[in-house]
């Protein structure tokens, strides 16, 4: 099509955005229409809703319960003095990192398909963040104290330990979830005011207009804008780096056998994105069926991702046969004894479910078939989901459970309370992300028309286009 | 504040617009699109954004926040703790690029803010409600005695709609 | 080593008799009101007499009356209620040092399931009487009564109490009572009347060259534990002249544990094999006969030749124990041991005047015969502690009128008629006779804390309303004790201070009664049957016969041996585990011709693979929330043996069946791997690489070796390079006690620019930053008896986790007897880890002992891993944790390597809780220094710092500075084998520091570089002499 497209005398054949990503979406005003259509409630949605809703209730239940008693309700055994929660911490994190990622690096790499995936990602971001940063409080013996952690003003200048990882993740979770919020909001004001255009509705009318900030679209707003998105993207990305590589401190900086290792860094990040892109299928494929956008979020876009996954899947597998030399080349006994037991001990299963879930399973995405399937995406994105979630648990337990004192070593096994918790963890989550999808556009309605052809008068005069068109592939 | 807005359809036509108003220099011009086109930007010609500035000093600020409050902090109250130095900079290097990033990018948002002045509660007239569908608009701030010449340059360019508005 | 056997607790003796000074002598001006009741004193209003000075401790000396041994106590008591107990370093039995059981006495006094008051049967209910009508009531049913006809049953106690009984029954024209001690082995005390005269020779470990134990459980329950525990802590810590010791027996106790031999032979076989070592009888004969391995009785023999002299003893509780006594003490004649490691001329009288077995069985038939109209029961349960096959209840039942002086409910006292609830000895008055020329004194550490009164007083009373009355002038029974206490009141009076007393108080002797010990009388060793198996019965090192089980500290202390608590368990072999396919923790059932019990299997490679084992003390029917219901008692499958000739109970040799039953229970246990695994947590040194090293030792350069260079000629700002800092692990010896870390919290390597180091800069006046606190724990001592746990219990308020009503919300465990600790919910500040070394598929394997504690790490890894600074290391180099800081977020335990900190998961101090582990009136046992942890803190062991900062004060107030080993730790304190030293090594003045630089010494996990301030002392072990083959 960008041969079909001959510049008229001086116009400079700028138009980088003419080879066209989205073959069936014509114009500007589909763009508007297609989009607008996703947000109304429907019946599914409520009931999904309050799916939701019922799941975090029972959290909330088993978490007051747990407050009343103690931590003794959940299946704390010492020395495992870290179980669920902080499993689940860091799982969390890790989804939350795939958003900022995708909108921000592949922002910056100016990768194509990035930009009708990046809302959905950066909103998941946010409210994986959101949920992450309940952890650290409910796993705490003392939840009502949990701000002795931030450094607030008190008259007496007592202050928190800053020499200490938990208050590095207190500084890198805030940042993190601030910077990701910001983040998706300033990309969603243009859109907010294509919306409070559009609305006739005069009360929601006035909500748009005060979310969009008066954005009005002129060319003073879109050059700053897009200046201070750029900027944003160049902040967010080492942000991005650190705030999983913080995460892994925790652990690292500590004597852990399996715990102390240098490589924990990179080796949570490569995790942190793989489980992110995980979610971000799980979402998205569901997402693009039941709001009719696979105009918008392409099987080439998935295909990408699914490369993003595969690359990212095989880093992680390098890692865990990185953990498993260094114990080895390293000579040391309680290292060595600690990896065995990994394997062969008593949670020989969660250490299998890691290895088949995160590298043996997306090995498929080889085949470029296998990527393109949105079923067979969908199906292992789940098994990504649960093998990231036990790869924490074979880091966090097994180690605490055989330590350098043989005779504290121990068992582990998550009690009802552990379970109802992380079940409202995703209550919480998919409530938030409910709300988002159907009242704010999953996908960028302006950052769309950047890839979709401006209407040219070389091309000759044309008519409105009508929406009929074939359903797409996938 | 009086002037002429003219609503395109096309981008080349609006691009045209913009060249031929820059030559006649009527009246500061505003150009309004659904999306941020390159060849929007080419036609303008704007100096760089300031938006940059903030950044940096946000940046730096954070960073020096970062290091300045742990180890004052620290030395307030000198406890040991696993032997190490009561202030050590390498762990607070991780604060420290922490509230770089935070302050940093919060104040690339208040940048933009005031930039752009946003938020803005007043609504101004020469705007549609089409720029944020598929029309472009250009709004050329002209005294009254030029207001007829800058519509027929406009039609002649191609708006599908002109208006005077004041 | 000598000097370290000192205790070391020289200056606050001298404090605490100053305080005496004062206090003894109120005590005995009040004493004499003590007979009516009076209310504790409340906290907050300002006692009425100088006796208790608000929040300071007065020390009372009194004598520890949980076993007959009566060691000498210091109770602790402040603001009018007691809450330690601590041996009593002038005491000539204990020397200072104390047991578990007897620092558990204070949660006899202050049990919750105490009687409260004096109460009746009505027909099948109780109903609470007052004092005048129980009395009343006694002394009318006394008229009726005549000689046999009435039995009073006495726990046996030495002293005065059994004459003035005697005294007071006979003016009643009443049969003397009988002194019933389950715990005494009367075989030996037979046996040693017949050969010494004496019921029990002091026992000197240090003279022998050679310890050999036929099952004697010395370290435990077996004798005067204390004393013996004490002389061999100090014999086996003599390096190259330590006696080498050989346990023989079927099971390997806590004592055989710390044996360097152990011969397995079945039990009974013990006489066969004492007697082959005398010389009669070929040892291949007794080898097959017994059981056990040939060589290695050659290998004894063989020994036994050189080594003089050699020290035999012998406890095994079997039917020919009593021939086995006297063989044993041919034995100790022979090879010269009589006079210099046993010594009769220096008898522990405490044992005399014990009644034999026999008696009291003798006195139950007449009972079950109806010859009986009253019997009296005091401070004994015998339905609990005798088989179940001797019918105790029966007998009871036949009995019209039952009177118990039981101060618990317990399973005979739930029997009887008329509960005259006795004071705690505690809250009494008494003389006790450990010694044959020391009297201990007992007297009051509290008032009465119920409407309970002393027997002796309440007997007085009856005596009073009864023909006897002429009889029993006085009014109470402290007036009759000083009656008899030579020199009268004054005398008395003044000896309170001490608590000890030179002299004899008229006791009760038993004498040296005829018994026949014919060898014909010995059962020979009865063979096995197929699939039979000897049972083995042992009373609990802690509970002993049961009397303990009702002190959450004792039911929660890990049994030495099998680390199982709150719960019964069989010990079986591991063969025979494979053989009947059962793994720790299924049920099985040991049924014998008397009955069955069915506990849960505890894998053991200690006992004989044909024999299997049961502890007593557990398997109560009623004594309180701690005890009901918890574990079995094996005495209801042992049957009734009575040795002809000596009237002992022989409760274990029965031939014993052995099912799998189809059910697990899963072991209370604290163990997690029983292997150390090579990581050198517990260190031994043979003998004989330390006889080569002796000399260098010698060399008068160790203490410079822990005199930091650094504390003296260090700059005042402290100004040092960190290049050259002191403490390289590489170069200094002991780096933890002045390691670059520890330097830098004495605030040595602080940044330069820190305007203010604080408490850190040595030129600070408080002076903290010169002091490093340190701890030397010797292996070689320790002989893993565990007393130091309790001690830390009971000074730091750590709360007991494992009762059932505790329990109710452990997932999967509710209401469990320890479901707590199966989550490994234990708070045990201080534990006692027990590794195996070596093959433990044969007899040849080692035990060791490590009290694990925090170890206050220079280096502390758990200090920067917290968020909020609740832990951090202090200026004296205490590891410190700050339990109103500390929001829980556990990092610490998790960074910690030695895995000392403990989480309170549940509102175990927080008195509105189900969890709450101190049910009133426990909780007046509480130590007012130290604060009680609510949920969702982490703690650990703090030093005792409570003791430190009382010293630092003290001394303060006194213009002076803290005296070398002035105060000690609660467990150094404690400990019964002298272990544990504690002090300030950064001085060369206190003893830990010298023993610190012992060659033995090391560190654990010392390639973490955490410097720790606990320095191991290697064990040392004893390998057989190389000309003979080494045991097994």
């Amino acid at each position: 099509m960008a041969s079909t497209l001959k510049p008229v005398d001086t116009l400079p054949p700028d138009l980088p955005s003419a080879d066209v990503h989205l073959p069936g979406v014509k114009t500007y005003h589909q763009v508007n229409v297609d989009i607008r259509s996703t947000l109304h409630p429907t019946k599914a949605w409520f009931g999904a809703l309050s799916i939701a809703i019922l799941c975090l209730l029972v959290g909330i239940t088993a978490w007051m319960y747990q407050i009343y008693m103690g931590l003794g309700v959940a299946g704390y055994e010492p020395p495992v003095m870290w179980g669920v929660y902080i499993v689940s911490f860091v799982f969390w994190v890790g989804i939350g990192h795939a958003g900022t990622l995708i909108s921000a690096i592949l922002y910056l790499f100016r990768a194509g398909f990035r930009t009708t995936i990046y809302r959905t990602a950066e909103a998941m971001t946010v409210f994986a963040v959101m949920t992450a940063g309940l952890f650290p409080i409910l796993h705490l013996g003392r939840p009502w104290k949990f701000f002795w952690l931030i450094p607030y003003p008190n008259w007496r200048l007592i202050w928190p330990q800053f020499k200490s990882p938990l208050i590095w993740d207190v500084f890198a979770i805030l940042t993190y979830l601030t910077i990701s919020t910001t983040f998706l909001f300033l990309g969603l004001v243009p859109d907010i005011a294509a919306l409070r255009d559009a609305e006739t509705h005069p009360i929601r009318k006035r909500i748009y207009a005060v979310l969009s900030l008066g954005w009005r679209n002129s060319d003073q707003e879109w050059r700053h804008f897009s200046r201070a998105y750029l900027f944003l993207a160049a902040l967010s990305t080492p942000l991005v780096l650190s705030v999983h590589s913080v995460v892994s401190f925790d652990f690292a900086m500590s004597l852990v056998p399996g715990w102390h290792t240098t490589i924990f860094a990179p080796y949570f990040v490569a995790g942190a994105i793989f489980s992110g892109i995980g979610m971000v299928f799980t979402i998205l494929i569901p997402l693009r069926r039941w709001f009719g956008l696979k105009r918008y979020v392409t099987i080439n876009d998935l295909d990408a991702a699914a490369k993003m996954c595969l690359l990212t899947s095989l880093v992680v597998g390098l890692a865990y046969l990185t953990e498993f030399w260094v114990a080895w080349y390293s000579g040391n006994e309680v290292e060595q004894s600690y990896f065995v037991a990994r394997v062969f001990g008593q949670w020989w299963w969660a250490a299998w479910i890691m290895l088949t879930c995160n590298v043996i399973l997306p090995l498929s995405l080889f085949v470029q078939r296998l990527r393109r399937n949105t079923t067979w995406l969908f199906i292992l994105s789940l098994f990504i989901n649960l093998g990231m979630w036990y790869e924490r648990f074979v880091i966090v337990i097994p180690g605490l459970s055989h330590e350098f004192e043989p005779w504290q070593w121990t068992r582990y096994s998550p009690s009802a309370v552990d379970w109802s918790i992380l079940l409202g963890s995703f209550g919480w989550f998919f409530m938030w992300f409910l709300l988002f999808c159907r009242q704010l556009p999953a996908v960028p309605i302006a950052e769309i028309k950047e890839i979709v052809p401006a209407r040219l008068r070389a091309l000759g005069k044309h008519t409105e286009p009508e929406y009929t068109l074939p359903e797409l592939e996938g | 504040m009086q002037g002429v807005l003219g609503i395109f359809s096309e981008l080349d036509s609006t691009v045209h617009a913009i060249e031929a108003l820059r030559k006649k220099r009527y009246g500061d011009i505003t150009v309004y699109s659904p999306t941020p086109r390159h060849e929007l930007e080419h036609a303008l010609r704007h100096r760089p954004s300031v938006v940059r500035r903030f950044t940096l000093i946000g940046g730096l600020l954070g960073m020096t926040f970062g290091y300045w409050i742990p180890i004052w902090v620290s030395d307030y109250w000198p406890l040991v703790v696993g032997g190490k130095p009561v202030a050590s900079w390498v762990p607070y290097t991780v604060i420290s690029f922490e509230l770089m990033v935070l302050i940093g990018g919060l104040s690339t948002v208040a940048g933009l803010f005031v930039a752009a002045r946003i938020p803005r509660i007043t609504a101004t007239i020469g705007y549609s409600p089409l720029f944020s569908d598929d029309r472009f608009g250009v709004w050329v701030e002209s005294p009254p005695e030029h207001a007829g010449a800058v519509r027929d340059l406009l039609s002649s360019e191609g708006a599908v709609e002109v208006r005077s508005e004041r | 080593m000598s000097d370290t056997s000192a205790p070391p607790s020289g200056v606050r003796r001298r404090e605490f008799l100053k305080v005496l000074g004062a206090t003894g002598a109120a005590t005995a001006a009040i004493g004499c009101t003590s007979s009516h009741v009076e209310k504790l004193i409340p906290y907050l209003v300002q006692p009425d007499n100088d006796n208790t000075v608000p929040g300071v401790s007065t020390y009372f000396a009194t004598t520890c009356r949980e076993c007959a041994a009566s060691c000498g106590v210091l109770a602790e008591a402040r603001d009018g209620r007691t809450f330690k107990l601590e041996g009593n370093p002038e005491h000539p039995l204990n020397r200072g040092a104390l047991c578990a059981r007897g620092q558990a006495a204070v949660q006899g006094l202050l049990n919750p399931d105490r009687y409260r008051g004096p109460r009746m049967r009505r027909g099948n209910a109780w109903a609470n009487i007052t004092w005048d009508e129980a009395i009343a009531l006694l002394a009318q049913k006394l008229a009726g009564v005549q000689g046999a006809a009435s039995v009073f049953l006495n726990r046996h106690e030495s002293g005065a109490f059994p004459a003035f009984l005697d005294q007071w029954l006979s003016a009643h024209g009443l049969a003397p009572h009988l002194s019933y001690d389950p715990l005494l082995d009367g075989a030996v005390v037979q046996a040693n009347l017949q050969s010494y005269g004496v019921a029990w020779p002091a026992i000197d470990f240090t003279a022998a060259r050679l310890i050999v134990s036929f099952g004697a459980d010395f370290l435990e329950t077996w004798g005067a534990s204390v004393p013996q525990q004490l002389s061999f802590a100090d014999a086996r810590a003599r390096g190259a002249q330590a006696p080498r010791f050989v346990y023989i027996g079927p099971r390997r106790s806590l004592t055989g544990l710390n044996a360097d031999t152990w011969i397995p032979c079945a039990p009974g076989s013990e006489l066969a094999i004492a007697r082959a070592l005398v010389g009669n009888g070929s040892l291949d004969d007794v080898a097959t006969q017994s059981g056990a391995p040939a060589d290695a009785l050659r290998a004894l023999r063989s020994e036994l030749e050189s080594a003089s002299p050699a020290l035999f003893l012998s406890g095994a509780n079997v039917r020919n124990a009593f021939e086995l006594a006297l063989a044993v003490n041919d034995l100790n004649r022979s090879h010269g041991s009589v006079g210099s490691a046993l010594l009769p001329d220096r008898a522990i009288a405490a044992f005399e005047g014990a009644s034999r077995d026999a008696d009291v069985i003798d006195a139950l038939d007449r009972m079950r015969r109806g010859q009986v109209a009253l019997l009296f029961v005091r401070g004994v349960n015998p339905v609990h502690t005798l088989p179940a096959a001797a019918g105790v209840a029966d007998a009871l039942a036949k009995v019209p009128f039952k009177v118990s002086f039981s101060s618990y409910p317990d399973a005979t006292s739930e029997l009887c008629d008329l509960i005259l609830p006795d004071n705690h000895p505690l809250e009494s008055w008494g003389i006790a006779q450990p010694l044959a020329g020391e009297m201990s004194l007992q007297q009051p550490a509290m008032r009465p804390l119920f409407d309970t009164r002393a027997t002796g007083d309440v007997l007085i009373d009856v005596a009073h309303r009864t023909a006897a009355s002429s009889r029993f002038g006085m009014t109470s029974y402290r007036d009759w004790i000083i009656e008899q206490y030579p020199g009268g009141v004054r005398a008395f009076t003044a000896a309170l201070e001490k608590g000890v007393a030179p002299g004899r108080v008229a006791g009760r002797m038993s004498a040296p009664r005829s018994t026949t010990a014919a060898a014909a009388a010995t059962p020979a060793i009865t063979p096995l049957a197929e699939g039979e198996f000897h049972l083995v019965v042992y009373p609990h090192p802690a509970l002993g016969e049961g009397s303990g089980a009702n002190k959450p500290w004792l039911q929660e202390m890990p049994d030495p041996v099998s680390k199982v608590s709150w719960q019964s368990w069989i010990e079986v072999h591991p063969t025979v585990a494979k053989r009947l396919d059962i793994v720790p923790g299924s049920v099985l059932r040991v049924e014998t011709s008397a009955g069955h019990v069915d506990a849960p299997a505890f894998v053991y490679p200690g006992i004989r693979p044909d024999t299997v084992a049961i502890a007593l003390g557990r398997g109560h029917t009623a004594y309180g929330r701690f005890a009901e219901g918890i574990g079995i008692n094996p005495l209801t499958a042992v049957p009734v043996a009575l040795h002809p000739g000596a009237g002992v109970l022989a409760l274990s040799g029965a031939h014993a069946q052995v099912h799998t039953v189809d059910a697990f229970d899963e072991l209370v246990t604290t163990e997690g791997s029983a292997r150390q695994h090579d990581r050198g947590i517990a260190q031994v040194v043979p003998v004989t690489a330390l006889l080569s090293r002796e000399e260098r030792s010698r060399l008068p350069q160790t203490v410079a070796n822990v005199r930091m260079p650094q504390a003296e000629n260090a700059p005042a700002e402290g100004g040092e390079e960190e290049e050259e800092y002191p403490g390289k692990p590489d170069t200094d010896f002991l780096p933890g006690l002045r390691s670059a870390v520890a330097a830098d919290a004495q605030g040595e390597l602080v940044s330069k620019n820190a305007k203010d180091r604080g408490m850190y800069a040595l030129d600070h006046w408080s002076g903290m930053a010169k002091r490093r606190w340190a701890m030397t724990i010797d292996l070689a001592r320790c002989t893993g008896c565990s007393a130091c746990i309790t001690a830390c219990y009971a000074e730091n308020n750590v709360p007991t986790v494992g009762a059932p009503y505790q329990s109710t919300r452990t997932p999967g465990y509710q209401g469990r007897p320890g479901a707590n600790i199966l989550r490994g919910r234990e708070m045990t500040w201080m534990r006692v880890e027990r590794y195996y070394e070596g093959n433990v598929e044969d007899s040849s394997f080692e035990a060791r002992f490590v009290p694990m504690l925090c170890q206050h790490c220079g280096n502390a890894p758990c200090e920067p891993v917290c968020p909020v600074y609740a832990t951090y290391h202090s200026p004296d180099g205490l590891n410190v944790q700050v339990y109103n800081r500390c929001v829980g977020t556990r990092y610490c335990s998790n960074n910690c390597p030695y895995k000392v900190r403990y989480f309170n998961w549940f509102g175990f101090g927080e008195a509105n809780r189900t969890q709450y582990a101190w049910p009133e009136p426990l909780h007046l046992q509480l130590n007012p220094d130290v604060n009680v942890r609510g949920k969702g803190v982490m703690e650990k062991c703090t030093f005792c710092v409570q003791r430190i900062r009382e010293a630092e004060s003290r001394a303060r107030l006194e213009g002076r500075e803290v005296q070398p080993d002035e105060f000690t730790t609660s467990c150094a304190q404690a400990c019964p084998s002298r272990a544990i030293i504690f002090g300030d090594a950064a001085s060369p003045d206190w003893t830990v520091s010298h023993v610190a630089a012992d060659e033995r010494g090391y560190h654990v996990f010392p390639e973490l570089n955490t410097y720790t301030a606990v320095v191991y002392l290697k064990k040392i072990v004893h390998p057989a002499p190389p000309e003979a083959p080494s045991g097994a």
